[in-house]
């Protein structure tokens, strides 16, 4: 028997692939959906024009069905993340040079101690 | 758009740091909903969604430039989307990009892809819009996508359809291509 014949083509098809994209995306786990894509599978994915037009209604469907689960009810908590993001990010603007200083100082000391 | 989120627009996009700073506040507050809802289209995860927003807040407190001349919340949502939820959602699937088969451009596009009509329809137009899209196809594809947006199971869906998981998934499937083909309608027609 020919080898073709024998081996069975364990691939998602298109329509598996979609839903089960549109699976991961609504339950949060898009991750999960792009590590289990085969080289095969990512070939049908890239060659799919009916593929990208569905992952937009898929998108809607999930803006409109679960978006509102996302709603935090504590935007205070959030707001001081924020505010904690700023200032590490005022800190590393105010000293750019910090890894560079850092490098110069332990130059200095190897310098002193030789 | 409101008195709030003008002010606070004008306070982001102010040359003094500390300024900038305090308007942050009222700007999360006006935007996080409007913002969270829009990301979860793409992530799907609430906590990932809040993960990403940070630094888009952080982002626009760096460098607001792009917020200067914002008149309405669409024309916001719509620059935000584009200059700093694009870059971070991104960044949140380059990590494991390595492992991936998927091309980097089809990685993108599928994370963070262009920006659509619908896209930036608000919420409320656009459950209006899917209604109606949705009350045009046959009983059993509309069950199937409803049941769907229920939370449901592919094996749930089968047995309320009294069908196989195999033919769920291709009436899934061909119903979003259906979806699809009758939303791009109404908007050629708008």
């Amino acid at each position: 028997m020919p080898e073709e014949e024998t081996m069975s083509d364990t691939n998602r098809e298109i329509h598996e692939l979609l839903v089960d994209y549109a699976g991961a995306l609504r339950d949060g786990c898009i991750p999960s959906f792009l590590k289990s894509l085969t080289r095969e599978e990512a070939e049908r994915i890239a060659s799919s024009w009916e593929f990208w037009d569905a992952t937009e209604v898929s998108r809607i469907l999930n803006g409109v069905g679960f978006a509102d689960k996302a709603v935090t009810t504590n935007v205070s908590l959030f707001i001081s993340h924020v505010d904690a993001k700023i200032a590490s990010r005022k800190k590393l603007k105010a000293s750019p040079n910090g890894k560079r200083s850092a490098r110069a100082r332990s130059v200095t000391k190897r310098e002193n101690r030789t | 758009m409101n008195k709030r989120l003008r002010n606070a627009l004008k306070g982001l996009t102010a040359p003094d740091v500390e300024r900038r700073r305090r308007a942050m506040e009222p700007f999360v507050r006006a935007t996080f909903g409007i913002f969270i809802k829009y990301l979860y289209r793409y992530l799907g995860n609430e906590v990932e969604c809040e993960d990403v927003l940070e630094d888009v807040y952080a982002d626009i407190w760096e460098n607001p430039e792009r917020l200067r001349n914002i008149t309405n919340e669409k024309q916001l949502l719509m620059t935000v989307y584009l200059y700093y939820m694009r870059k971070r959602l991104r960044e949140v699937y380059r990590r494991i990009n390595r492992n991936l088969y998927l091309s980097q451009r089809n990685l993108k596009e599928l994370i963070a892809p262009e920006i659509g009509a619908l896209e930036m329809v608000s919420r409320s137009e656009l459950q209006q819009i899917l209604g109606q899209a949705l009350s045009k196809l046959k009983a059993r594809e509309r069950r199937a996508i409803e049941l769907w947006m229920e939370g449901a199971s592919n094996r749930s869906i089968a047995n309320e359809l009294k069908t196989t998981v195999g033919a769920v998934k291709m009436l899934e499937y061909r119903t979003m291509l259906k979806l699809r083909k009758m939303l791009r309608y109404y908007y050629r027609e708008d």
